[in-house]
C-alpha cells in the first residue's frame, strides 16, 4: 500500500525524470518525503526503492546520513539554533536554554502538539546574524528573545 | 551605512553594484552591463577566453586557491573523452565563519550565473548544475527566479542549468562528497585520482567551482587578465570576500584586493566589540589555525597566513577577543568536526571524537596534565593519513590553540 496519494506520487515521479540521471533525483525526492511526512519511514524507504530502482538498503544508507532526514516525526515547525563558533559567542547557549524553556523540549525532541520541535545545528551560514535561528529551512536571524517569542506565537 | 559598499576602498567587483535595488533582477543587471561578459567570452573563442582566465590568476575561492584555468585545462578533450560533461556550482556553504556565498547569490544571482554559463562554454559542458545547501531555502527561490528569467531571454543558449539542494551535511560541501551527494549517495569523499575533471559526475568530466569563483569570471572577461591579475598579489589575482563575524563591530561581507593585511579587514568592520582587546583571529574559517594579536600584519592571499601556518581557506574571518577562552574555542570545533565526520575513515571519525571529548572534560573541570599530552599525540595521527580535508584538519586547530595560548590550557588541564 503506497503510502502516498495520487498527486504525491506524481511530484516523485517528476523527481525521476528531473536530472539527466534518474538516480540524481533521490536526495529531493527524500526532502519531499521528509517534508510531507515529517520523517522517511521504512514504508517510504520501500516505495522509493521501487521508484529509483535501487537497493532498499541504499536509500536507508542515505535516509540516515543527512541531517535534514529523521527516521521519527518531527514537529511542524523545525526550529533549530546554531552552534557555530560565532554563533556560539553571540550567545547560541542562552538562545537554546530560552526556546527549551519556551517549548518545555530539549534538543532533539518535538512537542507533545506535534508543532515544534527543536534542533541544535551546525553551521547555518549565517554567522553575520548569529545566534542564527532556522525554521524549515528559511533563516529568521539571530535567535532573541522576541524573536523566539513572535515565532512560537505566529506558527501554528 | 552597508558595509559592503565602502567606497573608500579599492576596486570592488563582485560586491560594487550591492546598493543597487532590484539588482536580483534580469532587468537591473543587464542595465548595469550584465551578461556582457557572457557575450564577449563566446565572440572571442574557448582559446581566448582560457588565455584570459589563465593570466588573471583567479584561484578558487572555495578554500583550495587551484588555479582555476588549470582546473579547467585537465578537462580531457571531446576526442580524447567523448560524451556530457558538466559544470557544477558549488553553493554548499558550510564551514563556520563563511557566509560570502549566501550573500552573492541573495543579491545579485545573475553574476553567479553569467560566470556560470562562461565556465561551461569554456569546456564546452551543456549541463550544469547549482547545488546549494538545503537550508539556503530563500536563495533557492532567488536563484530559481532568476534561472527562469534568463532562460526566458534566451541567455542559456545551449546550456541546460538545474539547481539541486543538499540535506544538510557539511561534508557535501567538499568536491567530491558534493559529487556523491548529487548521485543520491551518502556524501563520502572520494580519494582522487582520478580528479572530478576526468572522472566527476556520474564518472563523466566535471568542473566543480564555488560561487565566489564564478562570479568573478564576467568582470575578467570584460576587462581582461592582465587587469585582474594586477588588482591582486603576484600568486594570487584580483580581490576576495572575507565574511567578517565573531567579536566585531560590525559582521559582514567585505571585499578587499588579495593581498590586504588582516588588519584592515579588521578595521573595516569596525574592529573589537565593545572596544575589548583583541586575543586572536581565525582567518579563514574554523579549519584554519589560528592567528595572535600580533599577527595582524598577515597579508591575505593564499601565500599570506600559510607562512604563519595557518590558511587564506574561504576567508571565514573571527574575531576572538579578550575575554574569550581557547579550550572553549577548540571544543566547538572539534565538536562540528566530529559532529561532521562522515565516518569514513576511522582516524578522523574516532580522533575527532575523542578531541571533543577530552576537551569537553576540560571545560567541564576535569582536565589533567596527561590530557595535553594525549591530544597532541592523538591529533599527529590524522592528518595525512585521511582521505579529505575534513579529516586533514581535525586535531591541527586544537594544536594550533594549545601553542599559541597554552595558559588557557593549563589552566584547564592540570594535575
Amino acid at each position: 500500500m503506497s503510502a502516498f496519494t495520487p498527486e504525491q506520487v506524481k511530484v516523485l515521479e517528476a523527481w525521476t525524470k528531473e536530472y539527466p540521471y534518474p538516480v540524481m533525483g533521490l536526495i529531493e525526492a527524500l526532502r519531499q518525503v521528509q517534508d510531507w511526512h515529517r520523517c522517511v519511514t521504512d514504508a517510504d524507504e520501500e516505495y522509493l526503492a521501487k521508484l529509483f530502482s535501487l537497493p532498499r538498503t541504499r536509500i536507508h544508507e542515505v535516509a540516515t546520513f543527512f541531517p535534514a532526514f529523521t527516521q521519527r516525526p518531527t514537529g511542524r515547525h523545525r526550529i533549530g539554533v546554531c552552534q557555530g563558533l560565532s554563533c556560539s559567542l553571540a550567545g547560541a547557549e542562552h538562545a537554546c536554554r530560552c526556546l527549551e524553556k519556551k517549548l518545555g523540549v530539549r534538543a532533539g525532541e518535538t512537542t507533545p502538539d506535534g508543532r515544534f520541535s527543536f534542533e541544535r545545528m551546525e553551521c547555518l551560514g549565517a554567522c553575520d546574524q548569529g545566534p542564527a535561528l532556522i525554521v524549515n529551512d528559511e533563516l529568521k536571524g539571530a535567535a532573541t528573545e522576541e524573536l523566539i517569542e513572535k515565532l512560537t506565537e505566529e506558527l501554528r | 551605512m552597508n558595509p559592503l559598499s565602502q567606497k573608500s576602498r579599492p576596486d570592488p567587483i563582485l560586491t560594487k553594484d550591492f546598493d543597487e535595488p532590484r539588482l536580483q533582477e534580469l532587468e537591473t543587471y543587464r542595465r548595469l552591463g550584465g551578461y556582457e561578459g557572457l557575450k564577449k567570452a563566446l565572440a572571442s573563442g574557448r582559446e581566448k577566453l582560457m588565455a584570459e582566465i589563465g593570466k588573471s590568476n583567479l584561484r578558487g575561492l572555495g578554500g583550495a586557491g587551484f588555479a582555476t584555468a588549470m582546473k579547467w585545462s585537465t578537462v580531457p578533450s571531446e576526442e580524447k573523452n567523448p560524451g556530457p560533461r558538466f559544470v557544477v556550482v558549488n553553493c554548499d556553504e558550510s564551514e563556520p565563519g563563511c557566509f560570502k556565498d549566501r550573500v552573492l547569490v541573495t543579491k545579485n544571482p545573475h553574476q553567479l550565473i553569467e560566470g556560470l554559463l562562461i565556465a561551461a562554454y569554456a569546456i564546452d559542458a551543456r549541463h550544469a548544475f547549482i547545488f546549494i545547501r538545503g537550508e539556503y531555502e530563500v536563495q533557492y527561490k532567488i536563484l530559481e527566479k532568476a534561472l527562469a528569467e534568463a532562460k526566458a531571454a534566451g541567455l542559456l543558449g545551449a546550456c541546460s542549468i538545474e539547481l539541486m539542494r543538499g540535506a544538510g551535511a557539511y561534508i557535501s560541501g567538499l568536491d567530491t562528497a558534493l559529487l556523491e551527494t548529487m548521485e543520491g549517495k551518502k556524501a563520502w569523499p572520494r580519494q582522487p585520482p582520478p580528479f572530478p575533471t576526468v572522472a566527476g559526475l556520474m564518472g563523466r568530466p566535471t568542473v566543480v567551482n564555488n560561487v565566489e569563483t564564478l562570479s568573478m569570471l564576467p568582470h575578467i572577461v570584460e576587462n581582461g587578465g592582465d587587469w585582474f591579475a594586477k588588482l591582486g598579489t603576484p600568486k594570487s589575482g584580483g580581490t576576495v570576500l572575507f565574511s567578517v563575524s565573531g567579536h566585531v563591530e560590525k559582521p559582514g561581507v567585505y571585499e578587499f584586493p588579495m593581498g590586504v593585511p588582516l588588519r584592515e579587514i579588521l578595521a573595516a568592520a569596525g574592529g573589537v566589540k565593545g572596544g575589548k582587546k583583541l586575543k586572536a583571529v581565525i582567518p579563514g574559517g574554523v579549519s584554519t589555525p589560528v592567528l595572535t594579536a600580533d599577527e595582524l600584519d598577515t597579508v591575505m592571499d593564499f601565500e599570506g597566513p600559510r607562512a604563519k601556518g595557518s590558511f587564506l581557506g574561504a576567508g571565514g574571518v573571527i574575531v576572538l577577543d579578550e575575554t574569550t577562552d581557547m579550550v572553549m574555542v577548540a571544543h566547538n570545533i572539534e565538536r562540528f568536526l566530529t559532529h561532521e565526520s562522515c565516518g569514513q575513515c576511522t582516524p578522523c571519525r574516532q580522533g575527532s571524537f575523542w578531541h571533543e571529548r577530552i576537551l569537553a572534560r576540560g571545560l567541564e573541570g576535569g582536565g589533567t596534565a596527561q590530557d595535553l599530552a594525549t591530544l597532541e599525540r592523538v591529533g599527529e595521527n590524522i592528518t595525512g593519513k585521511v582521505i579529505c580535508a575534513l579529516g586533514d584538519t581535525v586535531g591541527v586547530v586544537t594544536r594550533a590553540l594549545m601553542k599559541k595560548f597554552p595558559e588557557d590550557f593549563k589552566a584547564k588541564f592540570h594535575d
